[in-house]
């Protein structure tokens, strides 16, 4: 296990000192089924070693605030998630008329209905704004280069299906503004020479808005692109792990540490 | 890199004294099963994938059909101005599948295309052809006016101003039993008001566009 | 980047590494303040704004203005500075599409080693660009105006009733359309017709009548506003002839 980075000492657990009473006071008590439960798992599934490479490996010096925006981004995405699924109890993806009525519903009679649906609609624009500070952040301390290009591509990735959950889920309060703002959306598709016309059928589901366009829309914006980002975000937060995160550009070496040196070729 | 210090296996079964071989043969067990591996791990996941990816593109290759309509009298429409008519282009799905048609009479000083059954009552989509924004006919100025990105239609439909790539929209009209007027499928123009099936907004029917922009499988006929 | 320049990127990384601090919970303290700070955001920005919801969808309506969220704001704005309708589609798809992939390729023609933001002034003078084109369109299409309204302060030496037929007048421009292809100040359209924010400074009041009764094409004639609704039409000479 010379790869993984060593436990602090605090967490490690000292040696049982001969003449040591066993634990007797009810918080010694739950602390040793706490430590044997986890014990229990750990010899089933080996995470230990897998939680270590991830919680105590290293960042670099003059890691600063910047390098929060990933996280960030992360986090607004779990909130998306989360009031995502809660809206999704009360929302019909119906056309003639059920979508916007349940829309209505939430924001105007259910409990905490309008704060929910407002976080996940606020929640939206947060999530777009650190995305690009984050790719801005990645861009300007040239972060994206070697070894790290493979990282940026999936990056991108992430951006575009982030811009298509935010079309995707303009549609469904079905109001004015999700209408018109769709059919813009859909044609500006079908602007693309020779497939540009079917792609717009394809997500339109027929030549004209129609009775399951709303319904598609509802399972790209729920099931298909959050599992896409899921998948990518999970592939994403391994390769930091594994590449590390970036030092600030600025920072040099020193040299003169020969025994720094020495073990960081060891 | 192949190893060159290895002396080459022959590829005969035979030849590398296995149990069992045939003469001539060259599939081995292990071949075998990695073969039997990828063909049906293949056959399983296109047995999932195929269908479903079918049942999601099914609406482009199905041919919608589209309801003609009785929208009122001729005496209704006059000859030098719009009024608006609202027709449902797809049926079924109440408020949402209904559009709005600027309709008039046919008038000779300004109607220069091919006079037949289908044009003697004009109608008018009210879709930008931009992009599909709601264009709105304003009486004082003789024009169709798009309030997103700038277009503007003459009193003919066409072109005069801003980016959209076509004239408007048309929708077929008839005139049954003498006075009745009915509205059918929408249909495309290009500057000669030439017809063609109908194409989404931004998608241009002029010169090269028309092959760029191909005629959809699933756009209702007359 | 060669092997030598890749080989010397990972030792000095490598040495900044072990000089610095465990992930947890180091990072992750900055992270998590990070996570509250963002949390605080969106649920004051849910109590404060609400979550509105429109009018209901209406495919029939010919007197909505459609906008989109602000964050495709500078789309909108790219869609609607491209006129030519030849290059509608280079605006809808092709500008996306190049941008998309010159995004993807980035660390693929971007292959100096060098990282610091002042040592790369093409990369760092491009990016800043960008983002200054992005926040200014975005700008721009934020306070485009409806076609169907004019937004204009009267002069301030108008009073009474000189005032109402001014206003009366800006109503008119707006119901007419005249925004569609002329500019008055910063709302309309730039083109195909002329600018009319000074329009006055060089066209006196009858002959701009004059104009709207016989315009050349492709403008069209107010005749018929003038014959049927000389009040009307006469409001939107005076407001004309009010713009020095």
């Amino acid at each position: 296990m010379r790869l993984l980075p060593p436990i602090p000492d605090r967490l490690k657990p000292a040696p049982k000192r001969p003449g040591t009473a066993a634990p007797q006071k009810p918080l010694e008590l739950v602390q040793e089924a706490g430590i044997s439960a986890v014990d229990w798992i750990d010899e089933r599934t080996s995470l230990s070693g897998g939680l270590r490479w991830l919680l105590f490996r290293k960042v670099p010096k003059g890691t600063n605030w910047f390098y929060t925006l990933g996280s960030a981004t992360l986090f607004a995405f779990l909130s998306q998630a989360v009031t995502g699924v809660f809206l999704a109890m009360y929302y019909r993806p119906d056309v003639a008329g059920g979508a916007y009525e349940s829309v209505r519903y939430i924001t105007n009679y259910a409990f905490l209905g309008e704060f929910v649906r407002g976080m996940h609609k606020w929640g939206s624009s947060v999530m777009v704004i650190l995305v690009f500070l984050h790719m801005a952040r990645t861009f300007f301390f040239g972060a994206y280069k070697y070894p790290r290009e493979l990282n940026w591509v999936i990056g991108v990735t992430l951006l575009i299906l982030t811009m298509v959950m935010s079309f995707t889920g303009y549609l469904l309060p079905f109001d004015q503004r999700a209408y018109w703002a769709t059919i813009v959306g859909v044609n500006i598709n079908g602007t693309g020479p020779l497939i540009g016309p079917y792609l717009s059928d394809f997500l339109r589901a027929g030549p004209e808005f129609g009775a399951t366009t709303l319904s598609r829309f509802y399972a790209i914006h729920m099931l298909l692109v959050p599992g896409l980002i899921a998948a990518l975000v999970g592939a994403h937060l391994y390769l930091v792990a594994k590449l590390g995160t970036t030092a600030p550009p600025w920072l040099k070496a020193e040299h003169k540490e020969p025994e720094l040196e020495a073990k960081a070729k060891a | 890199m192949p190893d060159e210090r290895k002396p080459k296996k022959s590829p005969y079964t035979a030849d590398r004294n296995m149990p069992g071989a045939f003469e001539g043969e060259t599939v081995t067990r292990r071949r075998f099963m990695t073969a039997t591996v990828h063909g049906a791990g293949a056959v399983a996941a296109s047995a999932f994938a195929l269908p479903a990816l079918a049942f999601a593109l099914g609406p482009v290759f199905t041919r919608q059909k589209f309801d003609w309509q009785l929208v009122g009298n001729v005496t209704d429409f006059p000859t030098d101005t719009y009024i608006p008519r609202v027709v449902a282009i797809v049926a079924g799905i109440g408020e949402a599948g209904k559009s709005t048609v600027y309709m008039r009479r046919r008038n000779p000083a300004f109607d220069k295309d091919k006079p037949d059954q289908y044009n003697r009552i004009i109608a008018i989509s009210t879709r930008c052809m931009h992009l599909g924004c709601p264009v709105r006919y304003v009486e004082a100025a003789e024009r169709f006016i798009c309030p997103c990105h700038g277009g503007v239609y003459d009193f003919t439909g066409q072109r005069t101003g801003g980016p959209p790539v076509r004239p408007l929209d048309r929708f077929y009209t008839e005139i049954r039993n003498g006075n009745e007027v009915w509205v059918g499928p929408r249909y495309s123009v290009n500057s000669e008001l030439h017809r063609f099936s109908p194409r989404d907004p931004g998608e241009d029917t002029d010169g090269i566009g028309q092959y760029l922009y191909p005629a959809r499988f699933s756009t209702p006929k007359k | 980047m060669n092997q030598a320049e890749k080989e010397q990127y990972l030792r000095e990384y490598n040495i900044l590494k072990s000089q610095g601090k465990p992930f947890f919970p180091y990072a992750v303290a900055k992270d998590s303040i990070m996570a509250v700070f963002v949390l605080v955001v969106i649920i004051v920005l849910s109590i404060i704004l609400g979550a509105e919801l429109g009018p209901k969808a209406d495919p029939t309506t010919t007197t909505y203005v459609p906008r989109p969220e602000w964050y495709f704001f500078f789309l909108f704005e790219v869609l609607r500075v491209v006129k030519p309708p030849a290059l509608t589609p280079f605006a809808t798809i092709g500008v996306p599409t190049i941008a998309m992939i010159l995004l993807f390729l980035l660390p693929f023609y971007d292959r100096s080693p060098e990282r610091r933001p002042e040592r790369r002034p093409i990369a760092t003078t491009a990016g800043i660009l960008t983002i200054a084109a992005m926040a200014y369109l975005t700008f721009l299409g934020a306070s485009a105006g409806s076609p169907n309204q004019v937004d204009l302060k009267a002069p301030k030496d108008l009073h009474g009733t000189a005032l109402a037929q001014f206003n009366a007048g800006k109503l008119v421009v707006g119901q007419s359309g005249c925004l569609a292809c002329h500019k008055i100040g910063e709302n309309g359209n730039d083109g195909p017709g002329p600018e009319l924010t000074h329009v006055a400074r060089d066209v006196p009041q009858n002959a701009i009548a004059q104009t709207l009764r016989n315009p050349t094409a492709p403008m069209p004639s107010f005749k018929r506003l003038a014959t049927q609704q000389p009040q009307k039409f006469k409001a939107l000479v005076f407001f004309l002839g009010q713009l020095k």
